[in-house]
């Protein structure tokens, strides 16, 4: 099945939608022409390795990319690289190349179809391979490899007959292309072949176009250069010879365009002749301007934020980086500079994977594959969320905007799709008030503005909490405006889903959510679980508080206001002592299930808090639902745990969920892989990379630094014995409009300063202490003699 | 006669003996007295296989469906002009690097169809299709060219060659058939296709030395034996070859010709010594060959010689060898595996002192195969006065291989058999020394420089790296400690027991489903990783979890020791605190190797 683009939204209702959500759509298509890059100017040299560096002692193969290759990326353009000394191995990707459409023909049960011609799929590029027969592993020695986190570069070395050979791989964002740089000391030469090829059947050639049946178009092109030798093309290939330094410059792209008005598309960009002036015109520069140039641009983001979480070992640093990794599991011993590594991994990985494009899906940027697990999609439960915890709390405010940035531009989409299909008889999960309104969501969206699997009521406000809490933390008005329509779309939505009931032996009528499914387990057809009620309260909290900011819609702010107050909120189980999942005192569910919906007021919402401010029974309740979901899940489950154990203060929980998550991955088993993605196992032996957890963890880590919300700052609320020592952390974001330097010593903090990037006033929360911060935006304090 | 003039471990008895004398649970031994430094002197060469032979055999091609090789039917490959081809291609290009047998495998006496040719004695005899010249005009055209001549032969009397009972023996008045089985026509070798011999009748002699007087009549210099028993996948009285294999022996020695006996295939350990005393070969595993679409695969079963081939390292040695079994190696197409496969396929080869007979396509050798095939330093390895390697670590997916040459240098084979690229690691440690190493690379001929501690190197999937390395540093001094002390904490099944191949004399056996060996109090001046010695008996490939202070286990597979009372040595980093520590080995729910004693270096 191919999507009729017939079956793209008509062109008048769009506009009609655009209008009143209000959203920008002129943004520009993900793969453009740009200005000339700018050149950095006496900007430090790229510096051979800084101490965020990750190395090791082996490459990938053909077979491994997915757990041993190395992921560069600049935001939209990556590829994973085996960086095999005979066979270096790019797998290309563009964050756009997805088959699929639309789909909105749901399924005889009303739900979307999920499979990836109609819903469609993450797929590769294409492959890069650079062949050096001399060059074989078997006849090499002193083999090494290197990630520089910090000025995001691939280092590759090892000698051949005593000629040491040297190759960087980078993805720059200035210059749009990845680049491939050989070089040599001791007098060698590099002999051997540059091959591209598509994934969708294109062949080899030195650049391609294509299109998929449902009109998106891509392509891709390929130039190499040299010294001291030939480099010529030769049939479908770049043949190299006797050259004593090799330049290899790829890009490609597609014409997919953030506008539902265009379905996402737009035809006037041909991806391959853009491709090809890419290269040749980064190719007019020598490899040196195009490394400076991308290390500038890295390092301007890389460089906002830094972590120290103690000293390790001389023997912890003797071993590389997949070594490490299993001696952090097999001694049990704490390794506190790997474990601060894990978090500028996932840093690396939303700089080089979340910047002018769209959003990290379940995969990020990185595929081995055109069949990834559950389509490399977005999924609204939790997953797509958790990617971005991250971004505002470790400095990368700027990588959250491909989040935001999707969500406005699939909202018309979403707004027409819920309009025309959600009430839909056959969907049980429909209104059964019969009226609609607003916007809702699948469990799994496309690029295409397209829902998958089934529908997901309560993702509308996930998205909507997720977009208020970049705003929390950055006091961005214009992000503010940009994201308005969508909450107030959501509450709309809320407006005509809630049910009125009477609460069982009480004549206190309450609002409950609709028939739903808590993700993604026990009934499915459940009326006001603590997912949907927990989430609509903190959805409508946010839209009162955004109307009133922007000083517009005060009377429907005042019916959300209205609504707010009566909504239903959990209970504690009498039977299990848990904050019930549904409203109902028995256990419908697996009792140690991922997900930890119920808990969703804890983490990443706030309305459970152990401050006292909440009644201590539901505290109780949370954490004993917290208890009993265990210790000993996966990747992103056990990110979402630790965040959880961070705000109710427990440190050793907390950190040992993180380290959980640093346990080795063999043979597909759930854990951390050799180049550090995070590996969920889907069934014996077949372990997949899931994305949000290398997202995730990082944040639980910040998390148990500082906690945050607007007008309160605590700072060290789960500090672990393991970091307790001494540590520093530069340039955390908090949310209240703060950017937060932290130092601390024997468990305590030495020193905080305290800068504002649009918040006015805050407490500063340690123990039993607290004190009043003012200041203006831009000012800065810095606090200390803190006591217990 | 020809039991192995290397040992593995020559300490082991001398250490054992220091150990009784000191009678504690932690025993310094000094360096000079635990030095395995000097190999014992060679013996006297004997007359046959004084190295590993090496040469071509037909069976490969024979066996393969790899297209147009066997046009016309299974095994057609083996014709006297494909013969005279492989000759050939021999003499021109691996004579000269010691190539040196012509083997002529199964069914030189049958048709395509498989029916066989036998003379009026019940002797297999060629068939006038594939070698219309005969057998003997084969062998002198391979002698011509300067090689030897490989024939074969199945174990027992063909049920063919039986003639309801009535045909005579040669040169044996009154003898037939009838007169060398037993009365029950009980079958024998590893496809039931002969009658087993009965070598308590005067006449079975008879018929083994006609066959032997005829192949030496024709002037072969080696036989293959096969479906040999116990071992080809049988066992059991019925199966039991061994009068045979003596009785081969005696022939043999009787025509006067030396003739190559080599037995196949997967003959049963527990005879090892009968093998040694009338053979000069033995095919320790299943055929290497895959009955597919290429020669071998690696899955089938060219990696399982890892496993297998530890058990028998001791039995190797001048005048007998652990047999491999087919070196195809030579073309990556036909071969069916990676470069990275057909280097470690010779490697293992190589060091284990396998014979190095290649299966190959002589005329459409690879440039490549031909390098692996005629690399002269791994020759001279695989030829000369060097015991054979054995695991040095435990045999994880990365594994190392090592063995002391007489000159004190090691041979280091390093291999990566995941099915991705790994960093692999020798530790100086693990060969018994500390401080720096010179090391060479035997199949880039290249030296590597000095290497302080270890040599690590990237191996891609199945890869591998051979190293010969000089140590410039100085013996590693060890603290050890028997399983058997008092001190120990024995949990579950685990006891100790009497072991006469161990230190102590003692051992801790009945690691199973929950068993486990606690070593306390093991005291090391610095915290770092340790290359800690363990002494163990596992007449099977064994798993046992090891931890250090409670911590997080790591499971190790440790390999064959051949029988349960043959104590060998792997070394397994562990993590080690200053102070006092606890090395633990689980069982968790498998079943352990028996654990004799550990020895940890004094500096890590």
């Amino acid at each position: 099945m191919t999507t009729d683009p017939s079956r793209l939204l008509p062109r008048r209702s769009l506009i009609a939608l655009a209008a009143t959500t209000g959203a920008a759509l002129a943004a520009l298509p993900a793969f453009t022409a740009s200005a000339a890059p700018k050149r950095p100017v006496n900007s430090a040299p790229y510096d051979g390795s800084s101490p965020d560096t990750l190395w090791w002692e082996a490459p990938a193969d053909d077979n491994s990319m997915i757990e041993q290759g190395l992921p560069v990326g600049n935001g939209r353009l990556g590829a994973l690289a085996s960086n095999d000394p005979g066979r270096e191995l790019l797998l290309l990707t563009d964050a756009t190349l997805w088959t699929g459409g639309l789909n909105d023909q749901l399924d005889a049960d009303g739900q979307f179809p999920y499979d990836r011609d109609n819903f469609g799929s993450f797929t590769l590029l294409g492959r890069l391979t650079v062949d050096i027969p001399d060059h074989d592993l078997g006849a090499v020695t002193g083999y090494r490899r290197t990630l520089d986190l910090a000025q995001g570069v691939v280092t590759t070395s090892y000698t051949r007959s005593r000629v040491t050979y040297e190759r960087q791989i980078f993805a720059s964002r200035p210059d749009d292309v990845i680049v491939l740089h050989f070089t040599q000391s001791g007098g060698g030469r590099y002999t051997g072949t540059v091959r591209l090829e598509g994934t969708h059947g294109e062949g080899a050639s030195v650049a391609f176009g294509a299109a998929f049946p449902g009109g998106l178009k891509y392509g891709a092109a390929v130039t190499a250069y040299g010294t001291g030798g030939r480099v010529t093309v030769s049939g479908s290939q770049i043949a190299f010879v006797g050259c004593k330094d090799l330049t290899v410059v790829v890009s490609g792209g597609t014409n997919y365009a953030p506008d539902a008005v265009k379905g996402f598309r737009d035809p006037s960009l041909d991806p391959e002749r853009l491709a090809r002036t890419k290269v040749r015109d980064a190719a007019a520069h020598s490899a040196d301007t195009l490394l400076r140039t991308h290390v500038a641009d890295h390092r301007a983001l890389f460089g906002k934020f830094d972590i120290s979480l103690g000293t390790s070992s001389a023997e912890q640093r003797s071993l590389d980086t997949w070594e490490r990794i299993k001696a952090r599991t097999g001694s049990g011993d704490p390794d506190p500079e790997l474990e601060a590594a894990y978090v500028q991994f996932g840093r690396y990985l939303m700089i080089s994977g979340s910047r002018g494009s769209l959003p990290l899906g379940l995969q990020g940027l990185w595929l081995d594959g055109n069949d990834p697990a559950w389509m490399g999609d977005y999924h609204t439960d939790i997953n797509i969320q958790m990617n971005y915890w991250m971004a505002d709390r470790a400095g990368l405010s700027a990588c959250f905007d491909a989040f935001t940035d999707y969500c406005v531009a699939q909202a018309p989409a979403w707004t027409d799709l819920t309009r025309r299909l959600f009430n839909d008889s056959r969907n049980r999960y429909r209104n059964s008030s019969g009226r609609n309104a607003g916007w809702t969501v699948a469990i799994s969206t496309n690029p295409f503005g397209g829902g998958g699997w089934w529908w997901h009521p309560a993702g509308n406000a996930w998205l909507c909490n997720t977009l208020w809490d970049h705003y929390e933390f950055t006091r961005s008005r214009s992000h503010l405006e940009k994201i308005y329509p969508l909450l107030k779309g959501a509450c709309e939505f809320w407006e005509a889903r809630l049910l009125t009931t009477t609460l069982p032996g009480t004549s206190r009528e309450v609002l409950i959510a609709d028939s739903d499914w808590s993700p993604e387990h026990g009934p499915l057809d459940a009326k006001g679980i603590t997912y949907a009620q927990e989430l609509v309260w903190a959805l409508f909290g946010h839209y009162c508080t955004a109307a009133a900011e922007l000083k517009c819609d005060n009377a429907y702010a005042a019916t959300v206001s209205g609504l707010r107050k009566r909504l239903y909120l959990p209970q504690v189980s009498p039977k299990t002592g848990w904050l019930e999942e549904w409203m109902s005192p028995d256990n419908l569910g697996e009792t140690t299930h991922r997900h930890l919906s119920p808990l969703i007021g804890l983490f990443p919402g706030d309305r459970i808090r152990p401050d006292g401010s909440i009644p201590a029974d539901i505290v109780a309740g949370a954490t004993a639902l917290l208890t009993a979901r265990g210790m000993e899940s996966f990747g992103w489950a056990n990110a979402w745990r630790s965040l959880c154990w961070a705000r109710l203060k427990n440190a050793e929980s907390a950190y040992r969920l993180i380290v959980n998550n640093l346990r080795p991955s063999t043979n597909g088993s759930n854990g951390t892989a050799a180049n550090l993605f995070d590996i969920y196992e889907l069934g014996p032996g077949n372990g997949v990379f899931q994305i949000d957890a290398n997202l995730g963890t990082p944040a639980a880590v910040i998390e148990m630094l500082l906690y945050s919300r607007p007008g309160h700052l605590e700072l060290l609320p789960a500090l672990p014995d393991a970091w307790a020592k001494s540590g520093s952390v530069k340039g955390i974001g908090a949310r209240g409009g703060f950017v937060v330097d932290l130092r601390w010593q024997n468990g305590k903090p030495t020193e905080a300063l305290i800068r504002s990037v649009g918040g006015r006033t805050t407490t500063v929360a340690y123990g039993d202490t607290s004190r009043s911060v003012s200041l203006e935006p831009g000012g800065s304090v810095t606090l200390k003699d803190f006591a217990r | 006669m020809r039991s192995s003039s290397y040992s593995v471990m020559p300490a082991r008895t001398l250490r054992a003996v220091v150990v009784l004398a000191l009678a504690a649970a932690a025993v310094t031994v000094a360096p000079a007295v635990r030095a395995e430094t000097t190999a014992p002197a060679a013996s006297t060469a004997p007359a046959l296989a004084a190295k590993p032979y090496m040469g071509w055999s037909s069976w490969s091609m024979q066996s393969s469906k790899y297209p147009g090789l066997n046009p016309d039917g299974d095994y057609s490959y083996l014709t006297e002009a494909n013969v005279s081809k492989q000759t050939d291609a021999l003499a021109a290009k691996l004579k000269k690097y010691g190539y040196e047998y012509v083997n002529i495998d199964a069914g030189w006496w049958r048709d395509n169809a498989w029916k066989p040719e036998y003379d009026q004695y019940g002797r297999q005899q060629a068939d006038p299709k594939r070698f219309p010249s005969g057998m003997k005009a084969v062998a002198d055209r391979i002698h011509a060219k300067g090689l030897k001549a490989g024939i074969y032969l199945p174990a027992g009397l063909e049920k063919e060659a039986y003639g309801d009972g009535r045909t005579p023996v040669w040169n044996a008045d009154g003898c037939t058939t009838a007169d060398i089985v037993h009365s029950d026509l009980r079958t024998t070798n590893g496809w039931d296709s002969s009658y087993q011999l009965d070598f308590s009748r005067p006449c079975t002699q008879k018929y083994i030395d006609s066959q032997a007087e005829l192949i030496a009549g024709w002037g072969y210099d080696f036989l293959k034996l096969d479906g040999v028993g116990p071992g080809s996948g049988k066992s059991g009285d019925q199966y039991d070859n061994v009068a045979d294999v003596a009785a081969w022996n005696k022939a043999i020695a009787a025509t006067g010709r030396p003739i190559h006996l080599e037995l196949s295939w997967s003959l049963d350990i527990g005879h090892a010594a009968d093998w040694k005393k009338y053979s000069q070969g033995w095919r320790i595993d299943t055929d290497v060959e895959c009955y597919c679409n290429t020669l071998v695969s690696w899955e089938n079963s060219v990696d399982d010689r890892w496993d297998d081939t530890p058990g028998w390292t001791r039995h190797a040695g001048p005048g007998g060898w652990n047999d491999l079994d087919s070196l195809d190696v030579g073309n990556g197409g036909m071969d069916g595996l990676t470069k990275a496969e057909r280097q470690s396929y010779a490697t293992l080869w190589a060091i284990a002192k396998s014979p190095l007979f290649t299966g190959d396509d002589l005329t459409r050798l690879d440039s490549y195969g031909l390098s692996l095939l005629t690399n002269k330093e791994v020759i001279a390895l695989n030829q000369g006065n060097t015991p054979p390697a054995r695991p040095i670590t435990p045999s994880d997916p990365q594994q190392v291989w090592a063995a002391k040459n007489p000159d004190g240098t090691y041979t280091v084979a390093l291999f990566n058999l995941a099915d991705r690229p790994a960093a692999v690691s020798a530790s100086w440690a693990s060969l018994g020394f500390t401080g720096t190493a010179a090391v060479r690379d035997l199949w880039n001929h290249e030296n590597l420089g000095t290497h302080k501690d270890k040599v690590t190197e990237a191996l891609p999937a199945h890869g591998s790296r051979l190293f010969t390395v000089t140590p410039h540093g100085s013996t590693l001094a060890y603290t050890g400690y028997e399983a058997e002390s008092p001190a120990n904490t024995l949990t579950g099944n685990a006891s100790v027991a009497d072991c006469s191949a161990c230190s102590g004399g003692h051992k801790v056996g009945n690691l199973y489903l929950g068993g486990k060996l606690t070593f306390n109090d093991i005291v090391v001046p610095k915290a770092g990783t340790y290359q800690v010695k363990i002494d163990y008996v596992s007449g099977d490939a064994r798993s046992v979890a090891v931890s250090t202070n409670g911590g997080g286990a790591a499971n190790h597979k440790f390999p064959s020791t051949g029988d349960w009372s043959t104590a060998e040595t792997v070394s397994v980093p562990l993590t080690l605190k200053a102070g006092s520590n606890t090395i633990t080995f689980d069982s968790g729910n498998s079943y352990a190797p028996d654990i004799d004693r550990i020895d940890v270096p004094k500096s890590s």
